[in-house]
């Protein structure tokens, strides 16, 4: 994939959000709907394309902690906040980085979606709660890619809070055939993509009933077949 | 593969006279357990062990030879692989530790003890392990003194990481008289690892079922593999899931530990039937020997109020449902009743219903029911019973064979315990010809082991878990 095999020639070892949800709707993962913009003319572009509320995202590939980072500006109503919150970020960030002007998905609910290399047993899809829980109780389950339909509802209903795709006060049930499919990609993205190490998606937020990747990650491994270190060229 | 289990000459390597040598009770264990074929004890000093004259000269060993078992300081092992080699000795067990475990990095005892193997063609268990245990053949290569004489044959074929596990299993299984076909001690896998064992024992005719102890697992996704390609059931109790625990499994086995998390989903995605412990797999095991489970539904069956509640429980914490039965079977099982005092639902209390005619009314209509799965039957047992319950169900045998009779029939599980004195269930065990678990929970997490195994099968795929 090209985006990968650039971030690889430029000796990087992660894709930016940008770059990652690139890769990850190519395989029909819903993403949220964003712009890069480099200066004001984007920004104003972009907000009229999505529409308000927005989201402002400081983006470098070196950038991984944007809410500590204080890189992250939500819930922008108009352009004169936009403006004001690029100005903020902009004074935080390198010269050559952008900033991600992004629709604000709502929904109350945070999944984790991902996908990791073991050592014995491959590529492995993680689904779990989203979040600052995905720190805090690891409620998680993995599964072997590929991943048929059945293990990928069997892992959706093993964690313990698994009720959290139900129909719980008053909100709709999560589609599980959508997250299904996007637990297959991943498995599918992890065998078919061998420089993909890891993928990160946290959160996967239920907006009324389907899932969109709010935040997205993918780490690369740089080694060539040889298994010496790529470095930049 | 087959040399391992039944060789018809084994050479062991290590012999010495002194009653302290470990390598001659690889000599007597295999007597114990009445092995036919040759043995030819191999050391330094001459001698007799066991009747067997020590060969000094490996040199003159007889050609033909199918296993070696190699019990020599590790410096020592790859010129005693040499001379396998010369003498066309192509499978060994290597029992001797103080490789990888011991010196993890550029251990050249190792390297060269896979070199010589690597140039001969040579195929070994361990090293690091007691190697193997066939109770059909009488092959008991541990060097550890054991009871091999009370080790009883049965369905079960086991592969086991550790030597003290491997020595336990064997124990366990047989006073649990489920018995065991063969057992491999894997030791630290340089070689032949979990995956070439269990392709064995999948072809092995002896074996119906083929139960693991790993502290690591070595190549997952062939292990997946070949699970799913299994027509027997596969059991494993994965231990090393803790940080704690690393570090030992380490300097046992040389085991790296898995993140769990991962080995637990591919357990799950393969069908195998995951346990925590050593008698779980025996309540694998027994559980294994009934029909299949097709569902999750029960009904159950006490002979006491109390073991009823505590069913009910268990049977919900291990995930089962117990429906209401028909209200026309319920009225008429009532009929049978003696006091008059007990209310049926299910779980059933069959307290006050002593008649044998009502308990084989009652399981063979309950085990007819389209929404009824399996049946879960706790039986209160005393030798006097014959005469509450009447003719041709008194003896132990009577009962398990008009239980089996039932299960056969209807092809749907009875998860069978009694509440007894120990003695009795003992005798109901040593019985073997239907399985008999040691306590109504138990029963109940059988079936669960059951259902874990059978829901997860091809055959079931695509079927919403109910």
């Amino acid at each position: 994939m090209e985006i990968i095999e650039k971030a690889l020639k430029q000796g990087r070892a992660t894709l930016s959000e940008y770059e990652s949800k690139q890769v990850l709707a190519s395989y029909g993962i819903p993403v949220t709907r964003e712009f890069m913009a480099a200066g004001a003319e984007d920004l104003i572009k972009a907000a009229s394309e999505i529409g308000y509320p927005l989201v402002l995202k400081g983006c470098s590939p070196a950038i991984a902690h944007k809410t500590e980072k204080n890189l992250i500006r939500v819930d922008i109503r108009n352009e004169d906040e936009a403006k004001a919150g690029f100005e903020e970020i902009s004074a935080h960030i390198g010269a050559e980085d952008s900033i991600l002007v992004q629709e604000m998905v709502k929904g109350q609910r945070e999944l984790v979606i991902g996908l990791t290399r073991d050592p014995q047993f491959g590529p492995c899809v993680m689904f779990g709660l989203g979040g600052i829980f995905t720190e805090i109780l690891k409620d998680i389950s993995f599964r072997v890619a590929p991943l048929e339909e059945r293990d990928a509802m069997e892992m959706m209903k093993e964690i313990r809070g698994a009720k959290i795709m139900e129909g719980v006060r008053g909100m709709e049930p999560a589609d599980l055939d959508a997250f299904s499919s996007i637990l297959i990609k991943v498995g599918q993205i992890g065998l078919e993509n061998e420089q993909i190490k890891e993928i990160d998606m946290n959160p996967v937020i239920i907006s009324g009933s389907r899932p969109v990747a709010v935040d997205a990650l993918v780490v690369l491994d740089g080694q060539t077949e040889e298994g010496e270190p790529q470095g930049p060229k | 593969m087959k040399e391992f289990f039944y060789p018809s000459k084994m050479a062991v390597f290590g012999v010495a006279a002194n009653p302290r040598n470990l390598a001659r009770n690889i000599i007597s264990n295999s007597l114990k357990m009445g092995f036919k074929g040759e043995i030819f004890p191999v050391g330094r000093e001459p001698g007799l062990v066991h009747g067997r004259r020590i060969i000094t000269s490996p040199e003159s060993l007889p050609e033909g030879i199918d296993l070696a078992v190699i019990l020599v300081p590790a410096r020592f092992v790859a010129d005693t692989l040499e001379l396998c080699g010369q003498k066309g000795i192509l499978h060994a067990v290597i029992s001797t530790g103080g490789f990888s475990e011991f010196e993890r990095y550029n251990n050249r005892d190792e390297q060269e003890m896979l070199r010589v193997a690597g140039q001969y063609g040579i195929r070994f268990i361990g090293p690091n392990c007691i190697g193997v245990i066939c109770t059909e053949s009488g092959l008991c290569t541990p060097f550890n003194p054991m009871g091999a004489e009370r080790f009883m044959n049965g369905p079960i074929g086991l592969i086991v990481q550790s030597g003290g596990v491997t020595t336990q299993a064997a124990y366990h299984f047989s006073e649990e008289h489920v018995g065991f076909s063969k057992i491999i001690s894997a030791g630290n896998k340089l070689d032949l690892n979990e995956t070439d064992f269990l392709r064995y024992l999948m072809e092995d005719e002896e074996t119906k079922q083929i139960h693991m102890y790993l502290e690591s697992i070595d190549d997952g996704r062939e292990l997946m593999r070949l699970v799913r390609a299994s027509s027997k059931p596969i059991v494993l109790f994965k231990s090393n899931v803790t940080r704690t625990a690393s570090e030992i499994a380490y300097s046992h086995t040389a085991a790296l530990s898995n993140n769990d998390l991962i080995v637990e989903g591919a357990l799950r995605q393969s069908g195998v039937v995951r346990v925590q412990s050593l008698h779980q797999m025996t309540v694998a095991a027994r559980a294994f020997q009934l029909p299949p489970l097709r569902g999750n539904r029960l009904a159950v069956i006490s002979l006491s109020g109390g073991f009823s509640v505590i069913l009910g429980d268990a049977c919900e914490q291990y995930g089962f449902e117990c429906p209401p039965l028909p209200s026309e079977l319920m009225n008429k099982i009532e009929g049978f009743r003696r006091a008059g005092v007990i209310r049926m639902s299910n779980p059933m209390d069959f307290g006050d219903v002593h008649d044998i005619r009502a308990l084989a009314f009652t399981l063979e209509h309950c085990l007819k029911l389209d929404h009824i799965d399996a049946v879960v039957l706790s039986f209160m047992y005393e030798p006097q019973m014959a005469r509450l319950f009447g003719k041709g169900v008194g003896t132990s045998e009577q009962i398990l064979s008009f239980v089996g009779k039932l299960c056969k029939d209807t092809g749907k599980p009875i998860a069978l315990s009694f509440f007894a004195e120990r003695k009795f269930i003992e005798g109901f065990k040593s019985l073997s010809t239907f399985p008999v678990f040691n306590d109504p929970v138990e029963s109940v997490k059988g079936l669960a082991l059951l259902w874990d195994y059978w829901r997860g099968r091809e055959g079931t795929r695509g079927l919403k878990n109910r």
